[in-house]
């Protein structure tokens, strides 16, 4: 679960105030654009327009100085041209187009010849890129008498440009700080719940509580429409929460009352066994001692049929003898108390090797025990019988081969448990059948081939599980085998 | 309108471009005048345009007519005949008239008295006082001595002063442009000065 920093979680504030501030920024900047270029467009219209009613002023105030030919008069005149620092020149010229007074804001600024007026015209505009002039005709009781040529600087267009940006700019200011307070205020409405809701979904993934709801934000939006169906899918979870609670609390209890009933049922079987085993000792001791007695005492008088056939009950009623009794021992054991104490598996091992060594008879056998054997929590005398078991076995299966080769040792992947290993170079067995081998009675080959009864390692399974360790075996036909008995490290 | 003043622009521009140095050289030509007028066609001229600068009391005035008189020797011969053919004041027709006393000028709107009446100039002035008419003449001290508007040539350019008052007194209204063109206005009554 990764946690959201702070400032993505207002990060749709922000966009939105953002896009609050770009929409009305641009809009505003669209506007004074707009009205900035038409403001261009006008004005220079304006300024045609002011500077021809000057050249109006102007012409009329100089229809006697032209009458009479009085420049000194026209030039008072335009002199009062001084007053507007936008005029950049000004001259009066004569019907003929000759210059009959100039005027010139820069005193070192040549006089221009007069722009002609087509005929029907009253006056002409012209635009040279830095000045704007204006020339109009000066006319006297309907007669053309002159002409008037007036030049301007942009000045004041561009001056009331100007101003006109620092106004817009001032406004653009003033609105997008308005358009800031105003989205701030209406975040209220919509990112606060959003952020809330997001805060609720994140603490309901964190926590996996899904008793939590979001608070309606009294909203009539889609954001309400979002927090009441996040609210009813929190409900459904938690319903289907507690439906799976219950059915898990079910089943543990049903679990445990047949863990109970199969441990009852379990020990009743063991109890009926030990009983029925016990309870068939006396008449086989009668079958076994009755016919050994027969034997003796009328085995002259027989025929060699009827010995063979007497002995075979000797031999059989001693076999099933021993199979109880081993059935009584394997019973023992799962009743037996289990007294855990440090022990030290080497010692076991030398222990139940040498308690199985007159076994080997002559037999050449080679021993391979690990010099080092780590010490275990267990019930030593469960544990000896188990290895006991273990290395009869290697033992009686390697009876077939020439040098007899066992190793015993640890495995080293056993993490949280010792796993001891005994290998032998016996006759092995088909893995196939690796899953009967625990059984109780079950065996692998014959009892001509290689004697006992077949209780000897489902003894060792008891004993392991009951260590809360495992047994198991990894063998190839004729190529050895391998047992294995796992123990936790403690307890 | 703007769109026309568009295309003046641009076709200005580029006469401006193809011209530039032509038109540039235009700039400092100064047309030498041909045949200068004289001082007498320069006040041929001015008296039709005072007579455009003057108002004459309504009933002091016939309908049809705008006399321009020249009252003794007159200078201007034909000049005058010429500057004042087809052109009208107030949609009256102007003429002109010459005639040898003060007597005969009650018809007139504007006389010009000739530099040979300055022996009798007071007498003249006298008989006209009390009549709407606008003396002019270019008798020294013209204006001084009783006349309303007096040529004086000053630097080879016809100026001229006005006695404001005399016209006021014959009932004339003299507009105030012809007043600011004026070389002195005089606007005391006291003749002789």
């Amino acid at each position: 679960m990764t946690v959201v920093p702070a400032q993505r979680r207002s990060s749709i504030s922000r966009r939105l105030t953002w896009m609050n501030m770009v929409v009305s920024g641009a809009g505003l900047l669209l506007a004074f654009s707009a009205s900035i270029a038409y403001e261009l467009w006008t004005s220079r219209d304006v300024t045609i327009r002011n500077l021809a009613i000057q050249a109006d002023i102007i012409g009329s105030n100089s229809v006697s100085a032209l009458t009479f030919n009085d420049p000194a008069a026209a030039q008072t005149t335009l002199q009062a041209l001084s007053d507007a620092p936008h005029i950049a020149s000004a001259g009066i010229y004569t019907a003929e187009g000759q210059l009959f007074a100039g005027y010139s804001r820069n005193a070192d600024a040549v006089s221009l010849p007069a722009p002609s007026i087509p005929p029907g015209e009253t006056q002409v505009a012209r635009f040279d890129g830095r000045l704007m002039g204006v020339a109009r005709r000066v006319t006297f009781e309907g007669k053309p008498i002159g002409l008037v040529y007036i030049r301007s600087d942009l000045r004041e267009v561009y001056g009331r440009l100007l101003r006109y940006a620092a106004t817009a700019g001032v406004i653009l200011l003033a609105s997008l700080i308005a358009a800031l307070m105003a989205s701030r205020l209406s975040q209220r409405a919509i990112s606060v719940p959003i952020v809330q809701l997001a805060e609720t979904v994140q603490s309901v993934s964190h926590n996996h509580d899904y008793a939590v709801r979001a608070t309606p934000s009294g909203g009539a939006d889609e954001v309400r429409v979002l927090e009441d169906a996040f609210n009813e899918m929190l409900a459904t979870i938690q319903q289907h929460q507690q439906e799976l609670q219950k059915a898990h609390d079910h089943l543990e209890e049903r679990v445990r009352m047949r863990t109970q009933e199969l441990n009852t049922a379990n020990k009743e079987l063991e109890a009926f066994s030990y009983s029925v085993s016990h309870d068939l000792r006396a008449p086989l001791r009668h079958i076994t001692g009755f016919s050994a007695l027969l034997e003796q005492r009328a085995g002259s008088t027989l025929d060699d049929d009827s010995r063979r056939y007497l002995k075979t009950i000797v031999s059989a009623s001693t076999r099933m003898g021993r199979l109880i009794d081993d059935l009584l021992a394997f019973s023992r054991l799962g009743r037996a108390n289990v007294t855990k104490a440090r022990v030290s598996l080497r010692d076991l091992v030398d222990q139940a090797r040498a308690e199985v060594s007159s076994q080997a008879g002559d037999r050449q056998v080679v021993w391979r025990v690990a010099p080092s054997l780590p010490d275990v929590h267990a019930d030593p005398n469960l544990l000896q019988l188990a290895l006991v078991n273990l290395l009869s076995n290697a033992l009686k299966y390697t009876g077939t081969r020439q040098l007899a080769e066992i190793d015993v040792g640890i495995h080293p992947n056993g993490q949280d448990r010792v796993v001891l290993f005994v290998r032998d170079n016996g006759v092995g067995f088909d893995m196939q059948y690796a899953g009967k081998l625990f059984g109780v009675f079950q065996r692998l080959h014959g009892t001509d081939e290689f004697e006992g009864t077949g209780i000897g390692l489902a003894n060792v399974r008891r004993i392991i599980r009951r260590h809360g360790g495992d047994v198991w075996a990894d063998a190839e036909v004729d190529r050895g085998a391998t047992f294995y008995l796992s123990l936790p490290v403690e307890g | 309108v703007a769109k026309a003043v568009d295309l003046r622009y641009v076709s200005t521009l580029i006469a401006c471009l193809l011209g530039g140095a032509a038109g540039f050289g235009a700039v400092r030509v100064v047309a030498a005048q041909q045949n200068p007028p004289s001082e007498h066609d320069v006040q041929a001229a001015y008296l039709y345009n005072f007579g455009r600068f003057v108002e004459w009391p309504a009933g002091a005035i016939p309908q049809d007519r705008f006399a321009v008189c020249v009252l003794g020797a007159d200078p201007f011969g034909k000049t005058l005949d010429g500057v004042l053919d087809g052109l009208s004041i107030g949609g009256r027709r102007v003429v002109a008239r010459r005639m040898a006393t003060s007597d005969a000028a009650s018809g007139c709107q504007i006389l010009f008295i000739s530099a040979s009446e300055e022996k009798q100039l007071y007498a003249t002035l006298e008989s006209l006082k009390s009549r709407s008419i606008l003396t002019v003449s270019d008798i020294p001290q013209f204006a001084q001595r009783g006349g309303m508007i007096q040529f004086v040539t000053v630097a080879n350019r016809v100026r001229f002063e006005i006695n404001l008052a005399r016209a006021q007194q014959a009932g004339l209204a003299i507009r105030s442009d012809l007043l600011k063109v004026a070389l002195v206005v005089r606007k005391d009554s006291r003749p002789g000065e």
